[in-house]
């Protein structure tokens, strides 16, 4: 199952997929025998001015998405208002040490996220499977992310950055938000 | 008995360039070595692909496979079928190209030592990863190399890291030969000197040409991406080796580390443009292609040389797109590059989008001829388009934490490698190897198969892998978790689809070698041993 925002980004994908499929589609057509310039009907100086200007379209779009997201990433989520609990994940080769092990729901959580060996990273699961946070566990690092839990039940923690052998048997099965 | 020769050259396009070597000579040793570079390539996705099946299957439980031997076939794969079949056959294909837009090859010294250190990187990292055990995936994410868990040793680290650098070396290699072909009297530069030179292989000459002047007309729009991949992977390379040259000294035990954040910038700032060592070349084959079958030259004016001057410069500064999720705190450098990096990204999207328009504006009601070689083209375009989109939202950091490191991203790079990168190489194979091999393809029906096979397998197959991500199902596990079962069942279907469409290839150019009677008699020297 997806989260609102896997759904989120799949419907916008398949949006501009369709669209392009349509444009694309469009262009094909028109080699068809009867649709093809008979030497009079396509300008192609004209086509090669009106590039430029599809350029910026591209430009404005992308620079839209930019100033709806950036201010999402990850680094800038975090503020430095006092958490609730701490709860300390240290990855290492092959599993995950969680520290406490339960929190209560609607406890605003911070999860401090480090690594004994190699590279790890905690991907948080719900009760229903969606993966709701991935954080790297970086050697040498900490790395916090916060959340807040409104939902009881046991979340599953993997491991989401290969880190050897026994890396798909990585699994923190119980994690335990209390109602 | 078949339409898959290649149209004439439209009006306007230059003819075969003189150059220091005769004509003759040049043209018939860069048959032989593109040949040769088409045909170990090829060996190489045999195996690469079958590595990846094994993958597939073990993840669908129809078959079992040791842990560690499962992660390192899913390293030797990752290499084999990017570097060793994609990369490689772009780079040898990419001579073909430039001798047919005038700028042949002025040496062969450097691409010969571009084909030995491959092939004699690629049987490295075959016997490290599929005999020695060697499993750290291919991007060998540092230390991992050095945390084997006890499934190798630091020795088979440092051979697996030697091997790796001497693939490197082949792309420097390549890099050196094709600025060494383009930045060449090939240019015509009516002021012959090492700068104007330098200015009108990257395009100059299309946006200034009162100041850079030629006396053969416009520069062929191919050059423009080969010079720019050229210099970028040179520049990326060099860090990436001094990371392997690291790696080489800390497996003879001299008890030396490299920071771990460090050492995975120096990784990216090689491994993103190494992607680009498939697309730009794929994308030069593109500029010269699709204007031969659409009867017009590419319409493009300053437009797309402005675009290559922005991947020139961004490819560069757009590594951290891969570290976003490594923000650890109080490391505000690392952060700050991942805020710079998301726009860079963008920017980078703007040669694409710039090329797509070019291409559709040269085939808008064109008199497009239609054969096996142009329509897998053309789909290789419509995969870029696609996959170019998923390129957006991987860019996009607040998206990342619902698929870094999914299966999403394993869809995303199989739909650009293998439904553009790969079905511009099999286009490039039906429109160039009858030229090459001096014979027509056995039979064009075989490859409507081959196509329509290889477009549904492999898009049922990638949208899976993607679909199964977006569930958040982690990548780079050899046993996934239960609920992902079904959709890697389903999967395995389009696989067969896709591996049958192959073998239906194989079996054309098996017949095309044995059987097609030679209709170019300057080519039968040329084959010489490939006949079977
Ligand atoms: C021929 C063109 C192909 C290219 C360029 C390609 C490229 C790659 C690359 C770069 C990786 C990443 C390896 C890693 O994560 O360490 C990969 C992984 C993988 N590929 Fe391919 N591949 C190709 C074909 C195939 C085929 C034909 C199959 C299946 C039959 C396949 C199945 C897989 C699987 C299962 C993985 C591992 C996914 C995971 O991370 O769990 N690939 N491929
Ligand atoms: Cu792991
Ligand atoms: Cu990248």
């Amino acid at each position: 199952m997806m989260t609102s925002l896997g759904r989120g980004i799949a419907t916008g994908y398949l949006i501009f997929v369709a669209l392009g499929l349509i444009i694309a589609f469009g262009v094909l057509w028109s080699t068809k025998a009867g649709r093809r310039d008979k030497g009079q009907g396509v300008d192609i100086e004209r086509a090669e001015r009106a590039e430029p200007w599809w350029g910026v379209f591209v430009v404005v779009l992308l620079a839209i998405l930019l100033g709806l997201t950036i201010w999402r990433a990850p680094w800038f989520s975090e503020d430095d208002s006092p958490k609730d609990v701490q709860v300390k994940v240290t990855g290492m080769q092959f599993g995950f040490l969680v520290q406490p092990t339960t929190v209560r729901v609607g406890q605003h959580v911070e999860f401090n996220v480090a690594s004994k060996d190699v590279n790890h990273a905690m991907g948080l699961y719900n009760p229903e499977g969606q993966m709701i946070m991935n954080v790297e566990a970086v050697p040498g690092y900490t790395t916090s992310r916060s959340y807040l839990f409104t939902e009881p039940g046991s979340y599953t923690i993997r491991c989401l950055e290969f880190c050897g052998y026994q890396h798909h048997k990585m699994i923190y099965p119980a994690f335990q938000v209390t109602a | 008995m078949t339409t898959t020769t290649l149209p004439p050259a439209p009006a306007g396009a230059l003819p075969y360039d003189d150059s220091e070597m005769p004509l003759a000579l040049v043209q018939a040793k860069t048959r032989r070595f593109v040949l040769r570079v088409i045909w170990t390539s090829s060996a190489f996705l045999v195996i690469a692909g079958i590595l990846g099946l094994l993958l597939r299957l073990r993840q669908g439980e129809v078959i079992t496979l040791g842990d560690n031997f499962w992660y390192a076939i899913m390293t030797a794969h990752g290499l084999g079928a990017f570097v060793a079949w994609a990369g490689f056959f772009l780079m040898g294909i990419t001579f073909w190209v430039l001798m047919k837009v005038g700028f042949p090859l002025r040496s062969f010294v450097l691409p010969e030592v571009m084909y030995w250190s491959m092939v004699l990187g690629v049987v490295g990292i075959v016997l490290t990863t599929l005999l020695a055990g060697f499993a750290g995936s291919w991007v060998f994410l540092y230390p991992l190399p050095f945390f084997s868990a006890g499934q190798w040793s630091d020795t088979v680290t440092g051979v697996f890291a030697f091997s790796v650098l001497l693939a490197g070396v082949s792309i420097l290699a390549y890099c050196a030969a094709v600025l060494h072909t383009t930045i060449s009297p090939a240019l015509k530069a009516t002021k012959d000197t090492l700068g104007q030179r330098i200015a009108l292989a990257f395009g100059f000459g299309l946006l200034f040409p009162s100041r850079f002047k030629t006396t053969r007309g416009k520069e062929p729009y191919p050059v423009l991406p080969f010079a720019v991949n050229a210099v970028d992977m040179f520049l990326a390379t060099l860090p990436f080796a001094l990371l392997l040259v690291f790696e080489i000294i800390q497996s003879t035990g001299r008890g030396f580390s490299i920071n771990v954040l460090l050492a995975g910038n120096l990784l990216w700032a090689f491994g993103h443009p190494v992607v680009y060592l498939l697309l730009f070349p794929a994308a030069a084959t593109y500029y010269y292609l699709i204007p031969r079958y659409a009867g017009r030259e590419l319409v493009a004016g300053k437009a797309v040389a402005v675009a290559w001057l922005i991947a020139l410069t961004m490819n560069l500064f757009v590594w951290a797109h891969h570290l976003y999720m490594n923000y650890p705190d109080g490391q505000n450098v690392q952060q700050s590059l991942g805020t710079i990096m998301q726009p860079t990204t963008y920017a980078l999207v703007l040669p694409s989008a710039l090329s797509l328009y070019s291409i559709a504006a040269t085939i808008w009601r064109s008199n497009f001829q239609w054969n096996v070689a142009s329509k897998f083209l053309v789909a290789g375009i419509v995969s870029w388009l696609v996959a170019g989109l998923q390129g957006v939202i991987n860019a996009t950091a607040a998206f990342q934490e619902t698929l870094h490191n999914t299966l999403w991203i394993v869809g995303h790079f199989h739909n650009m490698a293998f439904l553009n990168m790969g079905l511009l190489i099999f286009g490039a194979m039906y429109a160039f190897l009858p030229e090459l091999m001096g014979k027509p393809w056995w039979n064009e029906r075989l490859g409507s198969w081959h196509l329509w096979g290889t477009i549904i397998g492999a898009y049922g197959w990638v949208t899976c892998q993607m679909i199964q991500g977006l569930e958040g199902a982690p990548r780079r596990w050899a046993v996934l978790p239960d609920q992902y079962l079904t959709l890697t069942h389903v999967s395995l279907g389009f696989l067969a689809l896709l591996v049958a469409a192959q073998l239906v290839f194989a079996y054309n150019l098996w017949t095309t070698l044995r059987k097609s009677p030679f209709d170019d008699p300057s080519a039968v020297q040329v084959r010489g041993g490939t006949q079977a």
